[in-house]
Parts: C-alpha cells; structure tokens; sequence
C-alpha cells in the first residue's frame, strides 16, 4: 500500500475521497520539455520552426547579432528524441551527423543540470531540458507563444 | 522578441563549454577563502523546543516506520504547543488525512512564512504555487530547494513524492538515488513504486527486499511487495505477500481485499468474490473503501460477461448510497454501470440518474460534485459516439469544456481530454487527438485510442508502446475489466475483428 498522501497533486483522491475514481497511476506519461535561456537574454518567444533552424544550423544569431548555441544532452535521449521527432522529424543518428556537420552549433553535455549550467554562463545559449528540472538560474522560453503546460505547448509527449 | 531571421555566420567552437558542465560548481572557488558551510539538513524555526522534537520525531515516524496516523497525532501536538510553527503547519498539510485539514494548514504555513528560514521559506512557496497551479514557479522552487539540501531526508522525500504525484518517476527516482540515502523504510516504500510506474520491476523487486528487511515486522512492506507483483502480472506470488502481510497483522484488511482484486485480475472470479465477502465479514471498513471494494467486486460479474449480475450488484451498491446519503457514491456507480451497457439508450437513463445523484449533493462538496459531473459527461461523450450520436457527443463535450475551462481542476480536465480525444478519434483526427488522449492514460480507453492513433499517424514505436503497457495493465478497476482482457486477446490475434465488446466506442483498430 503506498501509504503517503499529498495535499496538491493527489487533491482529487483526498478532498473528493472518490477512491473509485482513481485509477492506478499512469504508465505512460508525457514528457514536458522546456528551452531555456540565459537570464540577460530577452528573447522570450521563439517559433518552433526557428528552434529547427537552429538544431540545421541555418539560424546562428539572435536578431542583436549574438551567437546561438544550442545546448542539449545526447540525441539518443528520451527528451531529445521527442524534439527531434516533433520539430525535426529525424531520428538521432541523423542529428548526431548533423551535429558533427556543424560543429560549435550544438553543445552536447550530460544532464539537465549541466545544460543549465551551460546555458546560464553563455550568452546567447538555449538549452533543451525536462521541465521538471528547471531551476531559477535560466528563462523559460515560450514556444510558438506558449509556455510549457499550456494547452497546445508543442514540446511534451511520448 | 523573438529569434532573428536565419543568418548564415560561422561561430567558434565552443569546446570549452562542455569542459564547463562536467566541472564541479564549486571549482572555480577553490582558491578563495574557506565559505561558512551551508546547512545540511533543513532547519526547523519554532520558539518551542519542545514542538521541534514533536515534528523531528513525527518526521522520523513517518519516514522510517511509515506511520502516518501517529506522525499526525505529533504534528497536532507540535502546532498546539507553537501555533504559529509554519513547517509543521506545512507537513501536517501535507500528510493529514483530512482534506479540509490539509487546505486550513497549508493556509497557515503559508501566513507564518515570513518569520522563517530561506528553505522553510521555499518549502511552503513550492506547495503554495502547485495549489495555485503556478507549476512553472513550483517547479523552480522545488529545485531550488533540492540544490540546497540534496541529501537531507525531509527535502528528498517532498521532492520525490511531490514528483510522483506529477507522474515524473524518472525524476523522482534520479533524485532519490542522487541523494545516497539508504535507510528510510518510507523513501523506499516511494522508490519501489516509481520504479514499478516505469516498468522496471527488477530494480522494485529489490527495493522492497530492502524494505522488508527494514520493517520485517510490519505488514505494510509485504503489501506494498504484494501490490507491486500484481502490477507486473505477478499474481500468485502477489498473493502469497499478501497473505504474508495478513499472517504479521490480520488486521491489515487492505491486504485482505489486496488478494480478493488480485483474484479478479487473474479471471477467477468466484474466487474472487468469496475474498471480497470474506473481508466485508471479518473487517469494519471506512466507508469510502467500503464502496470502492464492493465496486471491484460487482466488476468481478463485468469480467465474466454477467451483466445481469453486474447490474444487481451495482443497483445494491447506489441503492445503499442512496439510503446512507451518499450522493457521489450513488452517483459514480450509476456511471459506471452506464459504461458496460450493451444498450446505449439504457447507458444514457443511467447516466441521467448518475446526474440527478450528483446534483442532490449529500454530504460532499462543490467540488467533488464538480469532478463526479465531469467523469459523467465523459461517459456520456463515449456513450454517444457508441450511437454515432454526434449532437450529443457535442453538446456534452461543449458542457464538458466550460467547466475544464471554468474550473482549473485537474481531475476535470483530464475528463475533458479524454473525452475530446475519443471524440476526435472517431472523427478520425487522430494527430489531433493525440495530445489530448496522453493527457488521460491513466484510463485504458485514452490508452487504448492512443495507440491506434500512433498507429494511424505512422509511429509505430509509440503504438507499440502504447500497446505493451495497455496490454500489462493489470490494475483491479471496472475500466481495466472493460478494456484490458478483451484487448489482450484481439491485440496480437489477426482474426480478431477489432471491436472491443463494451469497450463503449467505435474506431478503426489497427492493431
């Protein structure tokens, strides 16, 4: 019996009380992604079409002429697939030729927080991330005008 | 502002970067003078000494003996000695069993912040702004909070429940194994789970080996065990924990209707139903519980294809609702008697039923009968569709929309995306659905119409996937006994015609 309870997340089970209205917790969920920025940049939207112009190397300024590197973990990564599934359609061996194509565009590292840390030291960098380990030290950009969790936020998944 | 326009200019590589990340934060410090230590364990500001011992022992309490119910009573205790202890305001908001209770305390904490310090501080934000949906600053703050004290026990039990209740269980377990800790019986408990939700049972098998090697002597790690084995199919060694743990307390009566549920996920249902009996007669159950496992067995006569038997067995139950004045109770299981009807006219009186109950509101709240309404125009979308009804598909999904948008409840709008994506899937806009159904898969429908939609929009590793965990759903509730078994037998079975009987919608099945 997992016997802890919490106030917010399992509100429904707790205030309703409406055990039968639960069902086990789910084995398939969505992943929520975000991008983020350094905290000087003031980029606060990019298009979904800009972020593969990005990952192809075809956009490599932000509009004051600064560089823009991408930091992300390894394609073979869950949440880096998605975005390759969702944005580029490619698989991740197509993104690591693209990646060695291009060197310096993309930076690969090994965790989210290694992305961050990244991201907030450079300016100009967005990194790719779980949203759920997002911290205070970079921006979260919206894309294609929304933020992660809102209805239609293009990158989450499975 | 947004991104420039494409412009073609080459960048230096920036191979310093990945030198960056994989350096320690702290590196660059190592030459300046020796910083204060930061504390490593979250401090507890109260002016009563004596109310900090009460929380620090209802904290060992729970973590390592799993005792909630005593961790309680301390918390009590604690914040009747300082009133004005905002953490232990916070834990008794988060562990109390009483709904109402947790909202007052959580209000509480929240009003005595000021006077504490910076991580109580970002506790009580973090769960302020996930009660007010603030999700991005929540999430900000838990981390925040984490990257402060990875390895205090308190910290990681919030973040890694707090996780698992948003369905991050890759996170909550990277934390959990991040932070060394090796001798909370309670974070183990939580671990095990999180690992069994993303179906790597061999790792939760050997977390509740730990556990119960923890707590040999408490019946709780044998039920967890027992839980876990069913999720993983596991049924006959499912129930021998089970009857471990009623062996070390024959009062755990969870443990008693553990093996009745897992006798019904096994198709032996009489059996079944003899275990739920068995349980009815020898325990006093809470009431709320009561309903639940008397639910899971008239769902023993749905598995057998009885509906005459579910209908009597599901009738009793609302009647008994209703003679105790139970509204939602009485309400619920009018809905889902609706979901198994062969008759979709019947469905649709038993659903008007449902609504009657709901809006007779006895003994709830707003809302709870808000949420009950919300699973009732959901089953009354499906119900339509079944027709090829699409004025009434549409004229529910419309109700169902305003109140998803009115509302903000979770519970209401994961009714909503489920029944919007059924709807769209039988319009056959399968791309469009797809974010809605993986928004719901809890429910074995939204998983089901998930799968054929990965289908019919080409990507056939997500169907697969979809497939093999609809497929191992093995969770003792009417949706799984209406879905599961049946898609089991057509999944992988060429001559299956594709229509799941009673699955309460029509789609192209391409599986």
């Amino acid at each position: 019996m997992l016997k802890f309870t919490n106030a917010f997340a399992l509100k429904a089970r707790v205030v309703t009380g409406l055990l039968f209205l639960v069902s086990a917790p789910c084995l398939i969920h969505a992943k929520q992604l975000a991008i983020v920025s350094d905290k000087a940049n003031a980029a606060t939207n990019l298009k979904a079409a800009d972020l593969a112009s990005i990952f192809n190397a075809r956009m490599r300024t932000w509009q004051d002429g600064k560089p823009i590197t991408l930091v992300m973990r390894d394609p073979g990564s869950d949440d880096v697939q998605l975005i390759l599934h969702r944005i580029l359609n490619i698989t991740s061996d197509q993104a690591r030729a693209l990646i060695q194509a291009h060197p310096g565009v993309v930076v690969v590292v090994d965790t989210d927080d290694a992305v961050q840390h990244v991201v907030s030291n450079t300016r100009g960098a967005i990194g790719i991330i779980d949203l759920y380990s997002l911290t205070n030290n970079v921006n979260v950009l919206k894309i294609d005008g929304k933020l992660p969790l809102e209805p239609g936020y293009i990158l989450k998944g499975n | 502002m947004t991104a420039g326009k494409p412009q073609l200019r080459s960048l230096p590589i920036v191979l310093f970067l990945t030198l960056v990340a994989v350096l320690p934060a702290g590196a660059a410090k190592k030459q300046s003078k020796k910083p204060e230590p930061p504390p490593v364990t979250l401090q507890l500001t109260t002016g009563s000494p004596e109310a900090r011992k009460l929380v620090e022992k209802a904290l060992a309490i729970y973590l390592d003996q799993v005792e909630q119910t005593q961790a309680i009573e301390m918390l009590h205790k604690a914040v009747s000695l300082d009133p004005a202890f905002a953490m232990a305001h916070e834990l008794l908001a988060q562990i109390s069993l009483d709904s109402a209770e947790q909202i007052a305390e959580q209000a509480k904490a929240y009003n005595y912040r000021e006077d504490v310090s910076a991580p109580e501080r970002e506790v009580i934000e973090w769960y302020q702004d996930a009660y007010d949906h603030k999700l991005l600053s929540a999430i900000t703050r838990m981390n925040d909070l984490l990257s402060q004290l990875p390895h205090d026990k308190t910290v990681v039990w919030m973040t890694t429940w707090w996780l698992t209740t948003q369905q991050q269980y890759d996170r909550s377990i990277a934390i959990y194994e991040r932070s060394g800790i090796n001798d909370s019986p309670g974070l183990l408990n939580n671990l095990a789970y999180n690992y069994a939700y993303v179906h790597r049972f061999d790792n939760a098998f050997e977390t509740m080996d730990k556990y119960i090697a923890a707590l040999p002597k408490d019946p709780n790690p044998q039920d967890s065990y027992a839980e876990i084995l069913r999720m993983a199919g596991r049924y006959d060694a499912s129930i021998e924990h089970y009857h471990a743990s009623l062996a070390i307390d024959p009062e755990f009566y969870s443990s008693q209707f553990g093996i009745a549920d897992t006798y019904a996920l096994k198709g032996e249902e009489a059996r079944a139903r003899r275990e739920f009996e068995a349980g009815f007669r020898r325990f006093t159950v809470p009431e709320q519980q009561r309903v639940l496992w008397r639910t899971r067995e008239a769902a023993t006569f749905v598995r057998e294809g009885d509906f005459d038997w579910a209908d009597r067995a599901f009738q009793a139950i609302a009647d008994d609702a209703h003679a105790h004045h139970i509204s939602l109770a009485e309400a619920d299981t009018y809905r889902q008697m609706a979901m198994y009807q062969e008759d979709a006219s019947h469905a649709l009186q038993l659903l008007s039923k449902a609504e009657a109950a709901a809006a007779a509101g006895e003994n709830t709240n707003h809302t709870a009968i808000q949420q009950v309404t919300a699973q009732i125009l959901r089953a009354r979308v499906e119900v339509a569709i079944k027709m090829e009804n699409t004025n009434v598909a549409q004229s529910s999904l419309d109700a169902l929309t305003k109140m998803s948008e009115d509302a903000g409840d979770a519970v209401i709008d994961l009714a909503y995306n489920g029944a919007l994506g059924a709807f769209l899937v039988s319009q056959q806009k399968f791309a469009e659905a797809m974010p809605h159904l993986e928004e719901d898969p809890n429910n074995p429908l939204s998983l089901k119409l998930l799968a054929i939609a990965y289908g019919k929009t080409g990507d056939a590793a997500a169907a697969d996937r979809a497939v093999d965990l609809l497929s191992n759903l093995n969770d003792p509730t009417l949706e799984q006994a209406l879905i599961v078994p049946a898609f089991r037998q057509c999944a992988h079975d060429p001559a299956c015609g594709g229509s799941v009987k009673n699955a309460s919608i029509k789609a192209p099945h391409t599986l």
